[in-house]
């Protein structure tokens, strides 16, 4: 299809054809990303930065026997791309040999994708500005502060090499974040929302979530320990986009991962979790859609990673799959969980004691051998007793991991497309369910709002 | 170069006895570079300006903007990526009425470069026609021709990749001599940033950059497979040429960095509790970045990061500036745009301020925040300074500019300690060197931070390596527990490439100095 933003499919492959003919090496790989990015962000209940720009970008990537070396230009005359490539010639063929370089793939089968929605590549300023006009209005109404984002991403790639692999695929992608605070700083709410398709952005929705929350929550005292709590879907996705790395075959088989076998090896096919959990990437998800394509060019499928509690399978390069005699599996590009039948109200009506968290906050990992996290719980933390949302509460730090979590897994509500990325921009697609879980680790108080 | 109207004599002597530390003031007298723009581009970005103001800009910058990244990564005897990036545009920024609009463009044509300003221009009117405001921009000197470059003997980018390579595996040879250690990686990246700014009042401002991140990570193995253990973040970044990487001796210290990774293997797990900290400063620096740099930000301070990087419990700023005690009276934090060596170091700021120091916290007191041009009116009243502290920044042609963090660094003290005698003023505590796990939460309040090597003291000596250990407080009380503090000769500057704020997000470089410094009675964890 034709797309508004971001170079044709005619001009990707004309130009990577270009490079590929001026270039000199043994094998060369060419990778385009041609992209739009529109912004809107509010503070202080008025716009502070609105602006958009096209960007394109070309990676070329040299190899003379096993030396290898990339180039990235954004300079696209073709003296320019002609310089490119003989600057990444002359590097790969000063750079040391590298054991583990794999030769350029060959022509591949991809599936095709439908990611590009032109309800969001053709999305104007002036409805972004309306969105933001729509949290500044709320807000003010309530009496409260509007600080908002919405990132708009639209464009195309390509990937083409030397033995006569050709893909290109264009995207397109929105996040919209709210936080509302009282004017005397001691409330705080948050709503947010992400999509690749601008007519399932729910600007009004968010609005009236962030400010509900700013309402209702201001922090009273409780003390740390371990809670039952009920993760909203977005505080449950920002943990999960931290599973998307962990689920690495070498790093597991080299003993340095919650996936090592203890005497070697790793533990696919055990039974890790809890068996409600299941959690596979899929580039054909309905409005999370990404690349049918790896960075060097592997195609990328419905790929199954935790089935019903058990590891199914970790990524591995094609060098680390040739060592271990079996096939290559790309990381994953998006993220779906499993979801189930139990609402948000079912959870909380379900819980003698618990707490409720809308969100997370300055996620970093402690310890890799059980995949153990930290962070801060943000705008909105709730104490529920008896069935019911009993009081707002203080912020909490967590001390937890992931794995342990994934086995106390109670309760699962629908899964939903969440913005789980902390500074709000687009990302890898998470779609996830709200998790009700047992034995929560809140370590700390947090008095921050 | 200015100084603040309400530095204390007392402040400055301070100030300029830990500047000399570092070696020297940086240099702002004009240097030849290696610079690849050209008059051409000079010719279009004042066009660009011109063009904004024609446009209806009530003041309008801009800047061109070459970045170029060099990166080699290792693992053991393995070269797994050599690769070059060059990024070049130009922006334009325009005030209309109160509010910006920003423009950016990587087609470096006459027309798009118009096209471009009146974007800027456009969009910032619309801004201003949906909530109007008022922005008064601080005074500023005009520099019709200047120049500045990061002082540097050896620019990174003419040092063959064979011997980075070659350095690179050399270090993971040595490390991986070590018994139980498995693995060993390494890398150096390279940046060079050329900056052209120009301003509506007159500036031209020519600069070129130098940063460099040489890493190392080396990782144990216990031998019958169960346990694993890393040692990482044994070198910081710096605002230096290669020269910086040569005096490290990396292959020199590999063999001990992997003896310590080693030695976690065998570590005593850390009982939990109150204890004493002896802090590193490889391993305070990030504490300082958190809990000081990221509070003391005006804009996050005044709401415009809620939405992302979040507020500060510095606030609101008549109720704590002078007010707020945030430690001992010999605790003296300095914002420094000329430290030597700094990421943050810089001859002008991205709005055409000349780099100075200023005190943010002197004497254990809050004075003051970090500023941009149109921030410094907003706190005049409470400060007496009018001018901008030179804090405007953009990552890159793409961005547009705004206030990030300058070097933030706490002083030595006077009484000139080592690290022999602070570590003798500790009964029973932890030393800790290098930075682990860090968070905090969104004010600012809630500090989590980790290391890369555990020390247990008892009574004044190192005894016996610990692991899984993190410390917890709540900023006031933890810089409050700051009781010794070492002197010139403990001082260190570390440093992040990876410092995040804005929406787009922008990354930004910048380094902190300390020295070693004692801290009573902590709350420590196992994370284990």
């Amino acid at each position: 299809m034709a797309v508004a933003k971001g170079l044709s499919a005619d001009d990707l492959k004309a130009i990577s054809d270009r490079i590929l003919q001026l270039s000199a090496a043994d094998q060369c790989r060419v990778r385009i990303d041609s992209r739009w990015r529109g912004y809107t962000r509010v503070a202080t209940n008025r716009i502070t930065s609105a602006g958009g720009a096209d960007s394109t970008s070309i990676t070329i990537t040299s190899v003379f026997g096993n030396r290898v070396a990339s180039v990235e230009t954004n300079r696209l005359a073709e003296r320019d791309l002609l310089q490119a490539v003989r600057r990444s010639e002359d590097m790969a063929r000063l750079a040391p040999e590298n054991p583990e370089y794999m030769p350029e793939l060959g022509p591949q089968n991809y599936q095709p994708i439908q990611a590009y929605y032109e309800s969001t590549g053709e999305l104007e300023p002036q409805t972004r500005a309306e969105a933001a006009a729509i949290a500044i209005r709320q807000a003010q109404a309530a009496g409260q502060i509007a600080a908002s984002y919405m990132d708009v991403r639209a464009g195309s790639s390509s990937v083409a090499t030397s033995n006569g692999l050709y893909g290109s695929h264009a995207s397109t992608g929105v996040a919209y974040t709210f936080t509302s605070r009282s004017p005397d700083g001691l409330q705080s709410g948050w709503a947010g929302d992400e999509a690749n398709d601008w007519n399932n952005i729910e600007s009004q929705r968010v609005a009236d979530d962030a400010v509900r929350k700013c309402r209702d929550w201001r922090k009273t005292a409780l003390d740390p320990g371990s809670y039952t709590v009920i993760l909203e879907p977005t505080a449950v996705g920002m943990l999960m986009l931290r599973m998307m790395n962990t689920f690495n075959q070498r790093t597991a088989d080299e003993g340095r991962s919650y996936f090592s076998k203890a005497g070697g090896g790793n533990r696919i096919g055990e039974a890790l979790f809890d068996d409600k959990v299941s959690i596979w990437s899929d580039p054909d998800h309905r409005d999370a859609e990404t690349s049918p394509f790896s960075a060097d060019g592997q195609r990328v499928r419905r790929q199954s990673w935790v089935s019903s509690g058990s590891l199914e399978n970790l990524f591995r390069s094609r060098f680390w799959a040739k060592q271990k005699g079996v096939d290559a599996l790309p990381r994953p590009s998006n993220l779906i969980m499993q979801g189930g039948t139990d609402s948000l109200q079912d959870m909380i009506a379900s819980t003698g004691r618990g707490i409720l968290i809308t969100r997370f906050w300055y996620i970093r990992g402690l310890n890799p051998r059980i995949i153990s996290y930290t962070g801060l719980t943000r705008d909105g933390t709730f104490l529920i007793e008896d069935g019911k949302i009993a009081r707002p509460v203080t912020n909490f730090r967590f001390n937890q991991s992931l794995a342990q979590m994934l086995q106390n897994v109670e309760m699962l509500g629908p899964s939903v497309r969440v913005a789980a990325s902390e500074n709000s921009s687009v990302a890898s697609p998470i779609v996830v369910p709200a998790l009700k879980l047992r034995d929560f680790n809140l370590s700390s108080v947090s008095d921050a709002i | 170069m200015h100084l603040p109207r309400q530095f204390s004599r007392r402040g400055f002597m301070k100030l300029a006895a830990a500047t000399a530390t570092g070696s020297a003031i940086v240099n702002m007298s004009p240097q030849i570079a290696a610079q690849s723009l050209t008059s051409s581009e000079r010719t279009l970005l004042l066009y660009a300006i011109d063009v904004a103001m024609d446009a209806g800009a009530d003041y309008a910058d801009g800047r061109v903007i070459r970045t170029q990244f060099e990166a080699i990564r290792t693992r053991e005897q393995t070269i797994t990526q050599v690769q070059s990036t060059d990024s070049f545009g130009i922006n334009v920024r325009a005030l209309v009425g109160g509010s910006w609009g920003f423009s950016a463009s990587q087609i470096l044509s006459r027309d798009a470069v118009a096209k471009m300003a009146r974007d800027a221009v456009r969009i910032a009117a619309a801004n201003n026609a949906v909530a109007p405001s008022a922005t008064t921009l601080a005074p500023v000197d005009v520099y019709p021709d200047a120049d500045w470059v990061t002082p540097h003997s050896i620019d990174p980018f003419d040092v063959p990749l064979e011997d980075k390579a070659a350095l690179l595996l050399r270090t993971n040879a040595e490390a991986m001599r070590v018994n139980n250690i498995r693995f060993a990686s390494s890398s150096i990246l390279s940046v060079r940033e050329e900056r052209l700014v120009a301003t509506s009042e007159g500036s031209l401002i020519k600069q070129t950059f130098y940063r460099i991140n040489p890493s190392v990570n080396i990782t144990a193995i216990s031998a019958d497979g169960s346990d694993f253990q890393t040692r990482s973040a044994v070198i910081e970044p710096a605002g230096r040429g290669y020269e910086y990487v040569m005096g490290l001796e990396l292959s020199g210290n590999a063999s001990r960095w992997a003896e310590e990774a080693a030695m976690k293997l065998e570590a005593t797990p850390v009982e939990p509790g109150k204890w004493d900290l002896v802090l590193h400063p490889s391993n305070l620096w990030l504490t300082i970045h958190e809990s000081i740099g990221h509070p003391t930000e005006l804009d996050r301070a005044l709401g415009y990061e809620a939405n992302y990087a979040g507020t500060s419990f510095l606030y609101p700023p008549e109720d704590v500036l002078g007010k707020m005690r945030l430690g001992p009276e010999f605790m003296q934090f300095v914002g420094n745009r000329t430290e030597f060596g700094g990421c943050a170091t810089t001859g002008w700021d991205d709005e055409g301020v000349a780099a100075e120091f200023w005190p943010i916290i002197e004497d254990g007191v809050f004075v003051d925040y970090q500023t941009t041009r149109d921030q410094a009116a907003w706190i005049s009243p409470y400060t007496g300074i009018t001018s901008s502290h030179g804090c405007a920044y953009g990552q890159n042609w793409e961005s547009m500019p705004f206030q990030r963090m300058p070097n933030v660094s706490l002083l030595p003290g006077e009484e000139n300690l080592s690290e022999d005698d602070v570590i003798g003023a500790t009964e029973r505590g932890i030393y800790i060197e290098g930075r682990g796990s860090y968070s905090i939460d969104q004010q600012r309040y809630n500090i989590q931070f980790a290391g890369q090597v555990f020390w247990e003291i008892r009574n004044g000596r190192k005894v016996r390596m610990l692991r899984d250990v993190a410390y917890v407080g709540r900023t006031p009380e933890f810089w409050n527990s700051l009781d010794v503090i070492g002197g010139d000769r403990t001082y260190y500057l570390g440093a992040s490439f990876g410092d995040a704020k804005g929406q787009p997000m922008q990354v930004n470089a910048v380094s902190h100095g300390c020295p070693i410094s004692l801290f009573r009675n902590i709350d420590i964890l196992n994370t284990g």
